[in-house]
């Protein structure tokens, strides 16, 4: 049903997506709703999630592009700016929003997000705290839970 | 409307600049009444009526400003830009907007740091995103090829589709305020997109709806207020002479439902209360209704207690916060703690603190997790406001009979202003005819009545008054009751008197003698209340500074009550008289 009138933006944009995938990412709309997608990353080398494969859901609301994706982490994850129910607290998500922005731009912000956690401005109040006074162990948490939770089974 | 926001931006001066400082626009209150009388002094402002009457209860140092008022200072001040720096009016506007509509911080910045300026609002001098040579150019937003004509940008030049272009702009415009400082779509641009681009993209309510927001705007952001100067005659000067005279003034609107329209007040004014074209009379510094003797925190509090949705209220103290910015209460409905308040302010703070966010991070002590919290809680700066609302609790008693009595006092105003309105239209036509009396010669019962609203509303006041006054000023507790219970008897003999007494006039088929005295006592006893509410507003107003020096009972800045108060000036000659004619019944 939400399959008829797609917006050819969307079309395009999801053409793209499958047939020149960002590294890391892969994005896939779902059968019965192409505003609906199955998303991918991997975590970026070099940090605690290095290793895990992560996914996430993605909807493309009513008003998409003049308004942004809803994204959600559907995989378990340690992160201080991502809660336990898997929302992400990211600028360009909410007011930093421009129809400009594409759901590729999204989803390498996220992948960036993971590389570069910012516990300054923390969505899950615990873990940032962790991040802050004690990186290191909150590192080994976060490479424990990607090893738990994340590892592509 | 479309033509109207073409002249707008036809990038035609306007003319002469001079005209801003003349009368015309900023005429003050008083003006408007007798514009006549104006047009002999053209080249003055009078910013006060020396009228003795007058001055004691109202120095009017304030102008009331109908929507073309705020429109046409709104396009003198963009002109006045536009011509100074050379830009389009446009531009010019975008940059008044970003400057909260402060011409000269406008002027100081862009000769400071043009180049700062310009990148920092947007404003660019040349695109930054070159065409290719293709006959086609692709849409940024749905990635549809355009020939050029269809295609449209800002100043930068990143080209987006007309239908895209209206989509964005329809979904800012309808997002509130902050369209006003909408940039190009490319998240990596920060080039402005002006009013010249909503005209010529957005629908006809969008467009109204733009308008609409930049006069709030214009309203509103001007917090800072703006020197004004005001040519000003003085009776000792010689008659071709005036100076200069400078005042701050600020602009806000009246906050009667339904007016549009706003109040620039010149700082300095002895008093707040204004009153507006519309007749709403209200206090400039916190908006509600004027409410003198009672300063604005103790009416704020009181109307916070009243608020008969106390539901309502109590879910907003318990779920929203008020920005420490802009002071709009603030729910908060996502995760962390980093808040931005919506356009135009967006401040950024901590939830917690309510400080800024940018004194987070690592120097409040490395924890997100907000130590400046747990530390005035430590202080007991948290524990005192919730202390203070269980003492409101307790008091619910006291709190009942000063309700009680305010309440009254407001539905007594309510109908005293309906009585006035009859007498107006109905009562003084008919009245003047069984007199045989020529109307202009009954103004004093309209004078009463103005007079019985005006009391009705300080005495309510009192009662807010009252509530506040602590406990254990016992001394200035009993002299305020005194003055209070006097004033209240006071104008209960004037309502009594303008209610039932007039009535036997009112039923009569021919002139009937005793007429004449009745407008003697009711006119005494209308000069004697003046006299006396005017007293304790006063003293009200000076926190019954007297109380600590004297003995309650003994102010002698207060004239002793009605009753016994004989002959002032001659016509309240009456009001002896009648003194003994009514029981004060209370």
């Amino acid at each position: 049903m939400a399959n008829s009138n797609l917006p050819r933006r969307i079309i395009k944009e999801t053409q793209r997506l499958l047939s020149e995938p960002a590294p890391g990412i892969s994005a896939s709309p779902s059968e019965d709703n192409m505003r609906y997608f199955n998303v991918m990353i991997l975590g970026p080398t070099q940090s605690p999630y290095e290793g895990g494969v992560f996914k996430l859901e993605l909807f493309l609301p009513e008003e998409y592009p003049m308004a942004a994706p809803k994204v959600r982490f559907l995989t378990k994850i340690y992160h201080p700016n991502i809660d336990k129910l898997g929302r992400i607290c990211l600028d360009i998500l909410k007011d930093k929003w421009s129809p400009a922005l594409q759901i590729r731009t999204v989803l390498l912000s996220i992948q960036a997000l993971l590389s570069a956690p910012n516990p300054d401005d923390p969505l899950s109040e615990n873990i940032a705290k962790h991040w802050k006074t004690n990186e290191a162990e909150a590192v080994e948490t976060a490479k424990e839970w990607t090893r738990l939770y994340a590892s592509g089974a | 409307m479309d033509s109207e926001d073409d002249d707008f931006y036809s990038g035609e001066a306007m003319d002469d600049e001079n005209d801003y400082y003349n009368t015309d626009d900023a005429a003050y209150a008083d003006g408007y009444d007798d514009e006549d009388e104006d047009d002999d002094d053209d080249d003055y402002e009078f910013m006060e009526e020396v009228d003795e009457e007058y001055v004691s209860r109202q120095q009017q140092s304030y102008t009331v400003l109908k929507e073309e008022d705020i429109q046409q200072r709104q396009e003198d001040d963009i002109t006045r830009v536009s011509t100074v720096l050379s830009i389009s009016r446009v531009d010019a506007s975008i940059l008044l907007r970003q400057y909260n509509w402060s011409v000269s911080r406008v002027h100081d910045a862009w000769f400071a740091d043009e180049d700062g300026v310009r990148k920092s609002v947007g404003l660019l001098d040349k695109p930054v995103f070159q065409f290719s040579n293709a006959k086609e150019l692709t849409c940024g937003i749905c990635f549809e090829p355009y020939t050029r004509d269809k295609v449209m940008s800002a100043a930068c030049g990143h080209p987006f589709c007309c239908t895209c272009w209206k989509g964005y702009i329809s979904a800012t415009v309808n997002d509130g305020p902050g369209c006003l400082m909408l940039r190009c779509p490319d998240p990596s641009c920060r080039a402005a997109v002006g009013q010249d681009m909503i005209n010529m993209l957005a629908s006809d309510d969008d467009k109204e709806k733009y308008t609409r927001y930049l006069r709030r705007s214009y309203v509103e952001d001007n917090r800072k207020g703006c020197l004004r100067y005001h040519l000003k005659h003085e009776p000792y000067l010689p008659s071709d002479c005036c100076y200069i005279h400078f005042v701050y003034c600020q602009t806000k609107w009246c906050p009667a439902p339904g007016c549009d329209y706003a109040i620039d007040f010149a700082a300095g004014g002895g008093t707040f209360d204004v009153s507006c074209l519309c007749s709403h009379s209200f206090c400039w510094n916190c908006t509600e209704e004027a409410h003198r003797p009672v300063d604005c925190g103790t009416v704020s509090k009181w109307i916070l207690k009243n608020c008969a949705e106390s539901e309502n209220m109590n879910w907003i103290l318990a779920n929203s916060k008020p920005c420490p910015k802009c002071k709009r209460p603030i729910e908060k409905n996502q995760g962390c703690m980093h808040m931005t308040c919506s356009p135009p302010c967006k401040f950024e703070f901590c939830w917690l603190c309510l400080g800024a966010w940018s004194d987070h991070g690592e120097r409040t002590g490395g924890f997100y997790a907000c130590n400046r919290y747990e530390s005035a809680k430590q202080q007991g700066d948290y524990d005192e406001t919730e202390r203070r609302r269980e003492m409101a609790k307790n008091s619910l008693e006291k709190y009942t009979h000063y309700y009680e009595r305010w309440a009254s006092n407001q539905s007594s105003r309510q109908k005293a202003l309906a009585d006035l309105h009859q007498m107006q239209t109905v009562h003084l036509e008919k009245l003047s005819d069984t007199q045989c009396t020529p109307e202009s010669q009954l103004k004093f019962i309209i004078e009463a009545w103005l007079q019985i609203v005006e009391c009705r509303r300080v005495l309510k006041w009192t009662y807010a008054y009252g509530y506040y006054l602590p406990e254990h000023e016992h001394a200035k507790r009993q002299f305020f009751e005194y003055l209070q219970g006097e004033a209240e008897s006071g104008l209960e003999r004037l309502h009594q008197c303008a209610e039932k007494e007039l009535q036997q006039f009112l039923n009569d088929d021919s002139p009937s003698k005793e007429f004449n005295d009745f407008r003697t006592k009711l006119a005494g006893l209308t000069s004697v209340t003046k006299n006396y509410f005017e007293n304790l507003v006063r003293a009200l107003e000076n926190g019954l500074a007297d109380v600590d020096s004297h003995a309650a009972c003994s102010k002698a800045g207060i004239s002793k009550p009605p009753p016994a108060s004989k002959g002032k000036s001659g016509r309240g000659k009456g009001s002896g008289r009648s003194s003994g004619s009514h029981d004060a019944g209370r």
